[in-house]
């Protein structure tokens, strides 16, 4: 047998591919950073919530391309978890029809035990193969260090020392891959390698019994585990049932804090240049349907897409910052027993936290929960967290119900608002276990990886990756709902310059009175109808239609009092007041509950693989927000004497 | 699951959640019966499996422990179900 590729495969030919394998915490992303670089994106495995990566590989010489495939990092490849199952997949070539041509298993060579029985179990495979000896730079510093040499000849195949983070014997890896793709792999080759490994049969014991004599064989006895004396306080205190919780608390408040704050900046410049391009394309086309469709449509839902990258690209290069120095996995540990009552694992409160930024990047790093049910549930209720987009609903909907009450109102409204929505999302997770997404949860045996300095280089290519993702994938679905949402409420057309006629024309606002008798025993009106209907597309559209329907311009601002004013005191028909206290009380209610964000449900869909689940959170959220919003009315009007 | 053995002469056994920080102990992997399978195969892939030698970094429920370089974080119900035998510094058991 012959492996594919080098430099004497015909033009046209496929890139010899290769398999990238190892333990979890073992510098296999820092490696394949190291070797693709940006020429790297994201793959989603057929079948699998799982993911890996895909990137190619130059030869320094530029001679030959290698197609590198990151796969999830597994303890095993003989245990039911989806990581083992993918590599497992990946190996016979069952993912997408094509096996690989070689392999590249990763060992950590300062944890040659353990790696070495996951070694032995990819290395049965028949495949031509290297072995990275990584972690290269820290293991020669031991006493006794590892023989590479010696491990090749147990092995059956080349073993290379490399550190992915210093770049140290990546050169001699470029030889090895190449040499690897292109030499013949014969039958004798792989017998020969076969008959130093364990049966493929062997037990766990036996497995572990053959690693411990490889080895010591090439590095001596174990060194006694002395155990260091900080590290064992720092991981008491950080996973401590209170102060661990604490250093938590404080750790997300400052992310989340660091995110309002720097992305705002980068936010408002996408909006400002998108509404500067939207009013050019405006002044530049023949006033008509074509510039609105260019102006509001194209450029706006452009626009849509790209003001939530700043928020995306920090929350993912700080979490990765989080992850590499070794922190996350003991903060996941010590939530781990509080999320555990609501059926959650203890990654899934960093996805919920997030979402108080933004649902969007919040389900996109639901990737951290390795329990398929647990992520589903986490995906599930991460839109009821209060994001930021709520806030401008909040400030006008709280502005209007403080009128005439005590300073402290409007704070302890917002705090309201903020844990209806939490303990919406908790118990909505605990249901979803018990019914729908019900199971056990995997127990929690986590690998507490070294406490290091975090890479850079490792946190842009992650950011780079998630970025592209989003833009990809969810990116084009909120663009072609936002021309659509444009198009439902530019049409049919009314009298030129008449915006409030405009908005009761349109499909939307014919949609609006067509259901607002759905609405009618939360008391909303047909015009409080049309802006929850036009605030589907985004929450804060809400403000705006309520400021175009109360005549104050779509430039409404919530915090500019004479907006507010006008859009408490905005009429009925019958001429009383639309935002009445019961009334605004439901709103509130149903806006901190409903999930009025389409761009959220086109994340929910790409990161599940099926409509099912964003269908089913818009169903439950929307009867969820509708059946408490219908409670607050009915209590607020009796607390008022209404009859 | 019982905490020790009576028989005389064998060797005492105790759930992992009764070790002390930094105690070191031997795992005896064999008893951990009621865990599911797919829990126990981790456990092993992990590292954790019969006989290997233990150093708790962080007792009680739950805990962590530290095999050869690697430290896991061990949850209630799972520490709970691994017996152990405590070992003294030059390594016999206790």
């Amino acid at each position: 047998m012959t492996a594919a590729g080098g430099d004497e495969r015909p033009a046209g030919a496929r890139m010899p591919r290769i398999a990238v394998l190892g333990n979890p915490n073992t510098g296999k992303t820092t490696l394949f950073n190291s070797l693709c670089g940006v020429r790297a994106r994201t793959a989603n495995f057929p079948g699998s919530t799982v993911e890996g990566r895909v990137g190619t590989h130059r030869s320094p010489s530029g001679a030959a391309e290698l197609e590198l495939m990151d796969l999830p990092g597994t303890y095993s490849l003989s245990i039911d978890v989806p990581e083992s199952q993918v590599c497992r997949d990946s190996l016979r070539g069952a993912l997408d029809g094509r096996a690989p041509d070689a392999m590249l298993v990763v060992v950590d060579a300062t944890n040659l035990r353990r790696n070495l029985q996951f070694a032995a179990q990819a290395l049965a495979h028949r495949l031509p193969a290297v072995v990275a000896l990584n972690m290269w730079d820290a293991a020669k510093a031991r006493t006794p260090s590892v023989d590479p040499a010696e491990l090749a000849r147990r092995l059956g195949c080349p073993v290379v020392p490399v550190s992915g983070r210093t770049g140290e014997g990546m050169p001699a890896l470029d030889v090895a891959l190449d040499t690897v793709t292109t030499l013949p792999f014969g039958n004798d080759a792989l017998v020969a390698r076969l008959q130093k490994l364990p049966a493929a049969d062997a037990s766990p014991a036996a497995l572990a019994a053959w690693a411990d004599g490889v080895a010591r064989a090439v590095a001596g006895p174990p060194p006694e585990s002395a155990g260091d004396a900080l590290v064992d306080r720092i991981d008491v205190a950080l996973t401590h049932p209170f102060l661990g919780i604490a250093v938590f608390a404080v750790t997300m408040a400052a992310l989340f804090s660091a995110i309002f704050m720097v992305a705002s900046v980068p936010m408002d410049l996408i909006d400002l240049l998108f509404g500067s391009a939207a009013e050019a394309v405006r002044a530049r086309l023949p006033e008509g349907i074509l510039a609105e469709l260019v102006a509001d449509g194209i450029v706006a839902g452009i626009g849509g897409v790209l003001v939530f990258l700043p928020q995306i690209c920090l929350l993912f290069f700080l979490l990765s910052l989080l992850e590499d120095s070794g922190y996350l996995a003991r903060a996941a540990f010590a939530v781990d027993r509080v999320m555990r009552r609501f059926g959650l694992a203890g990654p899934s409160f960093v996805p919920l936290l997030s979402s108080h930024a933004c649902a969007l990047p919040g389900i996109m790093s639901t990737r951290l929960i390795r329990d398929d049910r647990e992520r589903l549930a986490t995906i599930l209720v991460a839109p009821f967290m209060s994001c930021s987009a709520r806030l401008p609903v909040y400030v006008l909907l709280i502005g209007i119900l403080s009128v005439g009450r005590p300073a402290w109102f409007a704070g302890a409204a917002f705090v309201g608002c903020y844990a209806l929505g939490a303990a919406a999302g908790l118990l909505t997770a605990l249901l979803a276990r018990r019914t729908i997404l019900r199971g056990p949860g995997r127990a929690l045996v986590l690998e507490l990886p070294p406490y290091r300095v975090p890479s850079l280089r490792n946190a842009f290519l992650t950011t780079w990756d998630r970025a592209n993702v989003f833009l990809r994938n969810a990116g084009t679905t909120i663009l072609a709902i936002s021309v659509v949402m444009w198009w439902l409420s530019a049409f049919p057309r009314a009298a030129e310059g008449d915006e409030r006629a405009q908005q009761a024309s349109s499909f939307a606002g014919q949609l609006g009175e067509a259901v607002q008798p759905a609405f009618a025993p939360l008391g909303f009106d047909s015009q409080l109808t049309v802006g929850v209907l036009t605030s589907f597309l985004a929450r804060e559209v809400f403000v705006s239609t309520m400021g175009v329907l109360a005549g104050a311009g779509t430039d409404a601002d919530p915090g500019d009092d004479s907006v507010l004013e006008r859009v408490a005191s905005m009429p009925r028909a019958d001429g009383t007041p639309v935002f009445d206290e019961t009334t605004t009380a439901a709103a509130l209610v149903f806006f901190v509950l409903a999930m009025q964000c389409l761009p959220t449900l086109a994340v929910t869909r790409r990161e599940t693989g099926s409509w099912k689940w964003p269908a089913i959170q818009l169903g439950w959220m929307t009867a969820v927000a509708y059946a408490a919003a219908l409670a607050t009315h009915a209590a607020v009007a009796a607390l008022n004497g209404a009859p | 699951m019982s905490a020790a053995s009576d028989e005389p002469g064998a060797t005492v056994r105790i759930p992992l959640t009764q070790l002390q920080r930094g105690q070191r102990a031997i795992v005896h992997c064999a008893d951990i019966a009621d865990l599911p399978e797919g829990d126990r195969c981790l456990l092993h892939a992990m590292g954790m499996h019969h006989e290997c030698q233990i150093r708790v970094c962080s007792p009680g429920t739950p805990c962590i422990v530290q095999i050869d370089s690697t430290r896991l974080g061990i949850s209630a119900e799972v520490a709970r179900r691994i017996l152990v035998t405590p070992i003294d510094d030059a390594g016999a058991a206790r």
